[in-house]
């Protein structure tokens, strides 16, 4: 750290660096700024001292705000500033001179504004006067133009003259003047040019001084800046040295310390060996003392053992005595066993090949069996045919005798009732009802509804509904067939047309090309029989179900819940029992009952494919067990048959009998009155023709020509009627 | 090797320390040193033969002779410095240089005269220690900074300057000129011409009798008085950044006449016209040249827009209010960074169009308007700008007769402006009163680093007062840059210094 008194010594230095410049110009011009920039400029050196004053102070109370920054740092900061100030004065030094010139051509340009102001008012009034004097003048020469006496006009020539040399006069007066004045300027110029010259010479010597000085403080500030530098560092080194040698000396007290105490530890070690060596020693004697006595212990057991020894080997050869006889009587036990063995081996042996043996045989049984029972299977199949096949015959033949009988029976039965009829209108004169009864109407064994395929109902609902247009009616009438359920014709075609549309990929591609000549309702006839057959679709409640599917369907509105679809085939197979046991009794009363069926143009057709498949899945589990139900089906009760018989049998109730019995005897007697009667006509009858026949002999006899020959005629004696 | 000790004995004492030296270096050579540096091999030759003499002088023993402890290997110069040698002589005919090895180059380099035709070595050396000498060779001074620091851009620059400065129209050959460009294209970044000659007077000696007159004869003459055109040479230069032009005549001494001095309209028209083709440049100055407001809007207007200027000079010229305008207008309609019109004749309207330009550029840093005399209606105008202008850093308006109403403005602007940080008002009439309002706003400034109020009869105090606020600043700066984690402490301190003061 440079030491305060060093630094007044600079201080001291820089003003004289300061004030030496200033001095300078301010003694050797006679210009007023230049002294007022001088004046100024020490008083500015005055106000730096105070300042630096004022910093050093406030240097000092930064020192102790921060103590922990370096002297060196400081140090630095301070030349830092320091440098800083000097470099700011020097420059404003420096510059101070252009400012000056400056200023001075400030002032120059205001006064030369003023002059050429001053003088161009000067040269306008000049301009005018001599304008002025000059128009008098050439007005004159008008007036001399006139004058014709020499005198005068010498006069007035003199005069003319007078006056053109007083304006030439103060023309050259204005020049002279004007020349004047350029001289003084051109001597101004050539002062100010040397003005300029010193300034610059003043300049440039500033600048020499003031790259002088700083080089000089700089250099200064740069030893200043070192020797804090080195006196930090040797303060450093000597606070470095003594906390080394602090450490040192601790060191070695404690490397002291450590030594006692290793002494004391190695002298307590020693003791406490010996102590251990001592006790160690009486404790080796102690149990030297024991051993021995163990040892003479042990030698006693050892005489014992060795006589407990002999007894024990006395005592084991005699059993190795023994041991040898019993193994003689084991080997000849072995071999015995061995020879056992050997024998049940062979029985083994055998028993192996007959079993073997009785394997093949019963393979060969069983393959024989087998042949026998797929022989009898194929025999039982053919029977069942032959069985299907004589039950279908039988059934036809039942039909068709039933319809002779019935035939029969009918003629009969129409007989009688013509009969009855006859008696009643004719004999008795009665209004005939004709009995009206369910048995006259059946055709056919009872309760053997045929059967009909799908496609045949196919084909009627296909062909009623092209009969529609032209009668409704008739096909309301009779929709009894079709309609067992709640279902329209016109919503089952239009749901078959749109399962026609929609599922033509069940078609062969050749029946399609087959079909395209055809008529549109046989077209789409074959397809949907295709798609029936491709369905598995067979019977006519197949068809029905399919169709109620559809519907149940899109009623229940869930077309992609799986579960839905299940429960509703599970209630449609219900109430497909339940239908079909109605059905019989809807057929009987011919009363369809008529629910509004959703209309199937709701079904989307995008949704069809998704029924088909819920209803192939439905189908196809009632389908697994039909076939023994189908046998028994066949089997048709005949417990109606008798009353049918029955029935026919007594068509003509008693009462008509009775009457009838009554009225025969009536008629007995009747007919025997008639029969007399007849009689008695007949005889009419003969003398009737008598009667005629001798009216026409008479007749012949009177037209005869003998008549005329007579004179009196006979005729008009007579008076014989003319015809 | 006893006998030539000997006789060595007999000639002299230094001579034999000289031979036991060079005696040891043959025992080394003997072992074998082919790689001796060749260096000290250049040195002994001319010696060698003089010791040969000497000897024979002294003792006519042709055994010494032969035992010449003098004699080495190395004094046989090894081929390639023969080689070497030899390129360098021939390099004017025959210049090899980018063939030979890095080490060979450089003594090649080394050992060229600096009086090579520049045709030969413009375009191959680029060695600079090369280009030094030459150019240390030619000039006593030199400044490498001014000329970014490469010997050879500087050796061009000065070069071409050279000629361009003695170029006499209509009796100097162009193709001097124009000859060197293909050589100088590359390295001219710069060019300072501070004299254009006239063309030569057909009648010298009667003029320079009455130099009264000179003034009005060159007035007749004046259209035979254009200058060497610019235009060719500076469109060949294709790296051109910087234009220094001074349209006048140095050392004139007693030959000066008025039109030796004149910038004439056909001067700047082509000098427009140059510019205008030189995209490249970024510093124009043309100072000096009597440059008058309708010459000025011609250069301004072939300015306009221009790509990369960033600097304009026009200092020491005669321009007036219009060229003001113009270079307002240039302001906004260009990149324009720093504009000088110092000692011109700027009044108050040219003051206000520039301040109305500036009061929206974003470009322009300095602004320098020294010796004019925009007066208190352009300096309250310019200080309206200053207070939505955001970019400018340095305000000069020394000498502009500024007085107290530019003064109480500038205060206000010191309040609000933090970009300006530089500001000169010397040379003013800023008054008692002014000074204490500057005060007053420098007292809310904290980003102004310099305030220049010399000789502008401010009072003491004041001055001293805005000196210390500047010098805080200056302080506080210094430790934003230095390390910002103890600017807070800076400004306490200022404060406490404040309060000292």
């Amino acid at each position: 750290m440079n030491p305060p008194g060093s630094l007044g010594i600079l201080e001291d230095k820089e003003k004289e660096r300061l004030s030496t410049p200033i001095l300078g110009p301010s003694i050797l011009s006679d210009n007023p700024y230049e002294r007022i920039q001088a004046r100024r400029l020490r008083i500015a050196a005055r106000l730096e001292a105070r300042r630096r004053e004022a910093l050093g102070e406030y240097l000092d109370g930064k020192k102790e705000s921060e103590e922990d920054q370096s002297k060196s740092f400081k140090q630095k900061e301070e030349s830092r500033l320091k440098l800083a100030k000097l470099l700011l004065c020097g420059t404003e030094l420096v510059t101070n001179i252009q400012v000056a010139a400056d200023i001075r051509e400030i002032h120059r340009r205001v006064e030369e504004e003023e002059i050429k102001r001053q003088r161009l008012e000067k040269l306008e009034n000049e301009v005018k006067t001599s304008q002025d004097k000059f128009d008098q003048i050439t007005v004159r020469w008008e007036e001399g133009k006139q004058k014709r006496i020499p005198q005068d006009l010498w006069d007035m020539l003199n005069t003319q003259k007078a006056h053109c040399a007083g304006l030439i006069e103060d023309k050259n007066k204005l020049i002279s003047e004007l020349q004047q004045e350029l001289k003084t300027k051109d001597d101004q110029y050539v002062k100010d040019l040397k003005k300029q010259s010193d300034d610059i010479c003043v300049l440039l010597e500033r600048m020499e001084e003031q790259v002088k000085n700083v080089m000089k403080s700089f250099r200064q500030e740069l030893n200043y800046i070192e020797k804090a530098f080195e006196m930090e560092r040797q303060d450093l080194l000597t606070s470095n040295k003594k906390t080394w040698e602090q450490a040192l000396q601790a060191h070695k007290t404690k490397e002291l310390e450590y030594l006692l105490n290793r002494i004391k530890k190695v002298e307590d070690y020693e003791k406490q060996l010996n102590k251990q060596r001592e006790w160690d020693c009486e404790e080796y004697n102690k149990i030297k003392i024991k051993l021995e006595q163990d040892v003479q212990i042990l030698e006693q057991q050892l005489q014992q053992m060795k006589a407990t020894y002999q007894l024990n080997q006395e005592k084991l050869e005699y059993n190795v005595q023994v041991l040898k006889k019993r193994d003689e009587e084991s080997t000849v036990i072995k071999s015995q066993q061995k020879r056992k063995i050997n024998r049940l081996h062979d029985i083994l042996n055998n028993l192996r090949s007959k079993y073997a043996k009785q394997i093949r045989q019963f393979q060969e049984e069983n393959q024989s069996l087998t042949s026998d029972y797929k022989h009898l299977v194929t025999q039982f199949k053919e029977l069942q045919k032959a069985i299907r096949h004589f039950a279908f015959i039988d059934d036809k033949r039942f039909r068709e005798i039933w319809l002779m009988n019935e035939e029969e029976a009918k003629d009969l039965i129409n007989r009688a009732f013509d009969v009855d009829r006859i008696i009643h209108t004719q004999h008795l004169g009665l209004p005939w009802t004709a009995p009206d009864f369910w048995f006259l109407r059946n055709v056919g064994p009872i309760s053997q509804q045929p059967q009909r395929s799908a496609t045949q109902i196919l084909e009627e609902v296909l062909l009623q509904t092209e009969e529609e247009g032209t009668e409704e009616a008739a096909s309301e009438a009779e929709s009894y067939l079709d309609l067992p359920k709640q279902i329209s014709m016109k919503t089952t075609r239009k749901i078959l047309m749109l399962l026609c549309d929609e599922s033509g990929f069940l078609i062969e591609s050749k029946l399609l090309s087959l079909l395209r000549p055809l008529e549109r309702s046989e077209c789409y006839l074959l397809k949907l029989d295709a798609i029936f057959s491709a369905l598995g679709i067979e019977s006519e409640d197949d068809l029905y179900k399919l169709v109620n599917f559809f519907l149940k369907y899109r009623v229940y509105h869930s077309p992609s819940s799986q579960e839905q679809t299940s429960l509703t085939l599970a209630l449609d197979s219900g109430e497909q029992a339940d239908l079909k046991r109605q059905k019989e009794g809807s057929l009987v009363e011919g009363e369809p009952e008529e629910k509004a069926p959703p209309s199937p143009t709701l079904i989307h057709p995008n949704e069809v494919l998704k029924i088909l498949e819920a209803f192939v899945m439905g189908l196809k589990k009632p389908r697994d067990s039909p076939t023994p139900v189908r046998l028994v089906k066949y089997l048709r009760d005949n417990s109606k048959d008798s009353a049918y018989w029955e029935a026919l049998a007594t068509v003509i109730p008693p009462a008509t009998l009775n009457l009838w019995d009554a009225l025969y005897t009536a008629l007995e007697k009747y007919h025997v009155v008639l029969t007399q009667r007849a009689k008695l006509l007949m005889e009419n009858k003969a003398l009737e023709q008598q009667n005629t026949e001798l009216q026409m002999l008479l007749q012949q006899y009177l037209d005869s020509k003998i008549n005329s020959e007579l004179h009196v005629p006979p005729t008009q004696v007579l008076r014989v009627p003319t015809k | 090797m006893q006998e030539p000790l000997g006789t060595l004995a007999l000639s002299a004492l230094n001579r034999s320390s000289v031979s036991t030296q060079d005696k040891s270096s043959t025992v080394a050579q003997a072992s074998g040193t082919a790689a001796q540096p060749p260096r000290p091999s250049n040195t002994p030759p001319p010696s060698k033969p003089k010791g040969w003499n000497s000897r024979a002088g002294v003792s006519r023993m042709r055994r010494i002779i032969a035992e010449d402890p003098e004699w080495s290997l190395a004094i046989v110069p090894p081929l390639t410095e023969l080689c070497i040698q030899h390129i360098v002589k021939n390099f004017q005919n025959n210049p090899i240089l980018k063939e030979l090895l890095p080490e060979h180059k450089q003594k090649v380099l080394d050992l060229l005269s600096p009086d090579l035709p520049l045709a030969v070595t413009a375009n191959l050396i680029h060695d600079e220690s090369y280009w030094r000498r030459c150019c240390t060779q030619r000039w006593p001074v030199c400044h490498v900074a001014k000329h970014g620091g490469s010997w050879k851009h500087m050796f061009f620059e000065r070069h071409l300057e050279n000629l361009l400065k003695h170029f006499i129209p209509n009796t100097t050959d162009p193709a001097v000129i124009l000859d060197l460009l293909p050589l100088c294209r590359n390295y001219v970044r710069r060019l300072s011409v501070d004299q254009f000659l006239p063309p030569v007077k057909l009648r010298p000696p009667p003029r320079s009798g009455d130099p009264s007159d000179s003034g009005s004869e060159a007035e007749l003459e004046e259209p035979a008085t254009d200058h060497y055109q610019l235009g060719d040479l500076v469109a060949g230069l294709s790296h051109l950044e910087e234009l220094d032009l001074v349209y006048g005549v140095k050392d004139c001494g007693m030959n000066f006449e008025w039109n030796l001095f004149l910038f004439t309209y056909s001067d700047c028209h082509s000098l427009a016209a140059t510019i205008k083709a030189c995209h490249t440049l970024k510093i124009f100055r043309l100072t000096r040249s009597k440059v008058d407001d309708d010459k000025a809007r011609i250069l301004i207007r072939s300015l306009l827009d221009h790509p990369a200027l960033e600097e304009l000079d026009l200092s020491h010229n005669l321009i007036g209010d219009r060229g003001a305008r113009a270079s307002a207008k240039l302001l906004n309609h260009s990149h324009l960074r720093v504009l000088n019109l110092a000692n011109n004749r700027v009044r108050a309207p040219g003051a206000q169009s520039l301040a109305y330009a500036l009061a929206h550029n974003t470009n322009l840093i300095s602004l320098n308007l020294r010796l004019n005399c925009i007066e208190d209606e352009g300096g309250q105008a310019l200080a309206h700008a200053l207070q939505t202008n955001r970019c400018l850093t340095t305000l000069h308006l020394g000498g502009n007769e500024l007085s107290e109403p530019t003064a109480t403005l500038l205060s206000q602007v010191l309040a609000i402006n933090t970009t300006l940080t530089s500001i000169n008002l010397s040379c003013n009439h800023i008054g008692l009163d002014g000074g204490k309002q500057l005060l007053e706003g420098m007292s809310d400034n904290r980003t102004l680093l310099e305030f220049d109020l010399r000789l502008s009869d401010v009072a003491q105090e004041s001055e001293y007062l805005i000196g210390q606020a500047v010098s805080a600043n200056r302080e506080a700066a210094r430790w934003q840059t230095s390390n910002p984690s103890h600017f807070m402490l800076a400004v306490s301190a200022k404060d406490s210094e404040n309060s000292a003061g």
